[in-house]
């Protein structure tokens, strides 16, 4: 027995049918979210997909790989198509890298301010309905402990917000505008830094008795103020950075002009492909030319001129005849797309794609 | 999720009447029935695309361009494996420049598997599949370069295009390669028509696997699928017929069938 062909057939099917579920199920079945679910095996089924780019990169360093080593025709192309692509790899994992790490420096004081808020809630709540809290978080440990976890967090952060805006300052690759603005943002973080600090000493400073319970709902606004104006500071350093630099001129300095220059190619290869086809040779080009002549008159004031009904000849052209040929095709498609589907789906299948080798 | 609008038994009758006769043909072609197929130029010309090339002894190529996996892509893939043969038969070199990592080594597969089936595994070149580029632009200048390089005396261009498709087919038109293109696309399918030597339109790139290798799966099924253009086509009639009774008749307006199908079973 074929046990390849087999497992084949039985994982298509199984991956068919859950899509065709998930296509005619409500969201919501027995009390379980099928929605939640989905979105996990979507992203399951995107990381496998993105596997397959090692493939396409296998691929690239072994055509042009093979062709530097021995030297064939071509080389020094093949030369620079890989040293571009590792300078795009290397630009773009720099450019990822520090965007993932100035979200987090952004994020964690977010965290902390939210960490504040729901201990604040959390007591608040122990005193007055100590059952509901107990039912609602049976293991949550006393809020002396949480309030030192988040003043010994805080002050680790602020610790290395400061380290973080005195190495940002000898960065001196700005224009005076963005000076400015950084030196803004600087003092609005020295200011949420500075009533952070207080409040941390008031936590610290307390026997956790009296009072602390309001000083952690002050620290909401403080602590929103240095995490958004931390996260200006640090966008402005990362737009004058090396990385993102290096990112501008290779993206929108080099990949994106080129894949213009492509596009605009086509103005021109329309001119010569018109060319070719409106020669009149046929009944069926004769007829695709007038089609095509009422269509471009219609669409411009010259038309309008000649007959002041040619912009709805047009119209209807496109919208009647030229729609009825769209559907057609589209509905002829749509059915051999979905018989395909089908026999992919239950592998039935002929022997050029599923024979026994 | 959409809920339950589309689990209905009227879908579920439409389905039946769409796949019902895809099985039954499927099932009287393996029992040995004929079944002809009408002529299609533009699939009869693939074979002496190939032959032609091997005359001139330059190379072909094949591009799905930037067609993803599924239906398309499947039936792109039929009509690969027939080209593959005759390129192994005749000892051509074929190029397949490739988009999509995960298409190129189905695709890599398919032609492994036609060149095995010919008895020359030996000369089958992987690296003759070429990974341009995933995006559209760079994979068409990367398409430009190929054929133009390696002056290809063939190319097939068989898939789902976008804006893409006339730089494709121009490219091969500089350098005065026949070619065959087939689009699901209906808006890239004049471009093809312009500067292609012959066009599949639609639902024939779907059938030209079937025409190529006459096998009795995928001939049952184009069957079917015929046939369940036909119910279709019927059904069409009768929404206009309803649609038309109802706009003249508003007072005795005939209800959504779907819901008159579902009152009644439901």
């Amino acid at each position: 027995m074929n046990y390849r062909r087999a497992l084949i057939a039985v994982v298509t099917f199984l991956g068919g049918i859950y899509f065709f579920l998930e296509f005619v199920l409500p969201a919501e079945v027995a009390g379980v979210r099928l929605d939640y679910y989905h979105e996990q095996i979507t992203l399951g089924f995107i990381t496998v997909g993105s596997m397959a780019v090692g493939l396409g990169l296998i691929n690239l360093l072994i055509l042009h790989g093979s062709r530097i080593v021995f030297m064939r025709r071509g080389a020094l192309n093949s030369v620079a198509l890989l040293l571009g692509l590792a300078l795009m790899m290397v630009v773009t994992i720099a450019e990822w890298r520090r965007s993932a790490v100035d979200g987090a420096r952004i994020k964690q004081f977010f965290m902390l301010r939210d960490f504040a808020a729901k201990i604040h809630a959390d007591f608040e709540l122990s005193r007055t309905s100590p059952a509901e809290a107990a039912a609602r978080a049976p293991n949550l440990p006393p809020p002396q402990v949480r309030v030192a976890k988040l003043t010994q967090s805080l002050s680790e952060a602020l610790t290395e917000l400061d380290l973080h805006l005195q190495q940002g300052q000898s960065d001196g690759a700005f224009t005076e505008a963005y000076k400015r603005k950084l030196a803004a943002a600087e003092a609005d973080i020295k200011r949420g830094r500075k009533k952070c600090q207080d409040i941390l000493s008031e936590l610290t400073g307390s026997d956790l008795e009296t009072g602390w319970s309001e000083s952690l709902l002050k620290l909401g606004e403080p602590l929103t103020l240095v995490g958004m104006r931390y996260g200006d500071w640090l966008n402005i350093q990362y737009e004058h950075s090396l990385t993102k630099r290096s990112y501008r001129l290779l993206y929108e300095g080099l990949f994106v002009p080129l894949g213009a220059a492509m596009f605009s190619l086509l103005a021109f290869y329309m001119a010569t492909a018109a060319y070719r086809a409106f020669r009149v040779r046929s009944a069926e080009s004769a007829l695709m030319m007038t089609a095509a002549v009422v269509v471009m008159l219609g669409q411009i004031p010259f038309g309008v001129w000649i007959w002041n009904e040619l912009p709805e000849f047009r119209l209807w052209l496109l919208t009647v005849p030229n729609s009825a040929a769209f559907r057609g095709i589209a509905l002829g498609s749509g059915v051999a797309g979905l018989v395909i589907a089908f026999r992919m789906w239950l592998s039935i299948e002929s022997d050029s794609f599923m024979g026994d080798r | 999720m959409k809920g339950v609008d589309h689990a209905t038994l009227g879908m579920l009758i439409l389905l039946l009447c769409l796949l019902g006769p895809v099985l039954f043909f499927i099932r009287r072609a393996k029992t040995g029935a004929l079944l002809p197929v009408r002529r299609i130029s533009g699939i009869d010309a693939i074979d002496e695309a190939v032959g032609r090339c091997a005359e001139m002894g330059r190379p072909l190529s094949y591009t799905t361009a930037l067609t993803g996996v599924g239906p398309v892509l499947y039936a792109c893939l039929g009509i690969l494996y027939h080209i593959s043969r005759r390129v192994a038969r005749y000892k051509s070199r074929l190029f397949l420049p490739q988009s999509a990592p995960d298409v190129m080594a189905i695709s890599e597969e398919v032609m492994r598997d036609a060149y095995r089936a010919e008895g020359a595994l030996s000369a089958f070149e992987p690296q003759n599949i070429r990974f341009l580029s995933d995006e559209q632009f760079a994979f068409a200048a990367g398409y430009i370069g190929l054929v133009q390089r390696e002056k290809v005396a063939a190319a097939f261009l068989f898939g789902r295009f976008t804006a893409e498709s006339l730089i494709l087919a121009e490219a091969g038109q500089q350098v005065g390669a026949m070619q065959i293109a087939g689009s699901v696309s209906p808006e890239q399918v004049p471009f093809f028509i312009c500067t292609c030597d012959y066009t599949l339109i639609g639902e024939e790139l779907y059938a030209a696997s079937a025409y190529l290798t006459r096998e009795p799966v995928q001939l049952g099924s184009l069957y079917g699928q015929d046939r369940s253009k036909l119910v279709l086509f019927l059904l069409v009639v009768v929404g206009v017929t309803i649609a038309t009774f109802n706009a003249v008749f508003p007072e005795s307006a005939i209800m959504n069938v779907d819901e008159a199908l579902l009152k009644a079973f439901w």
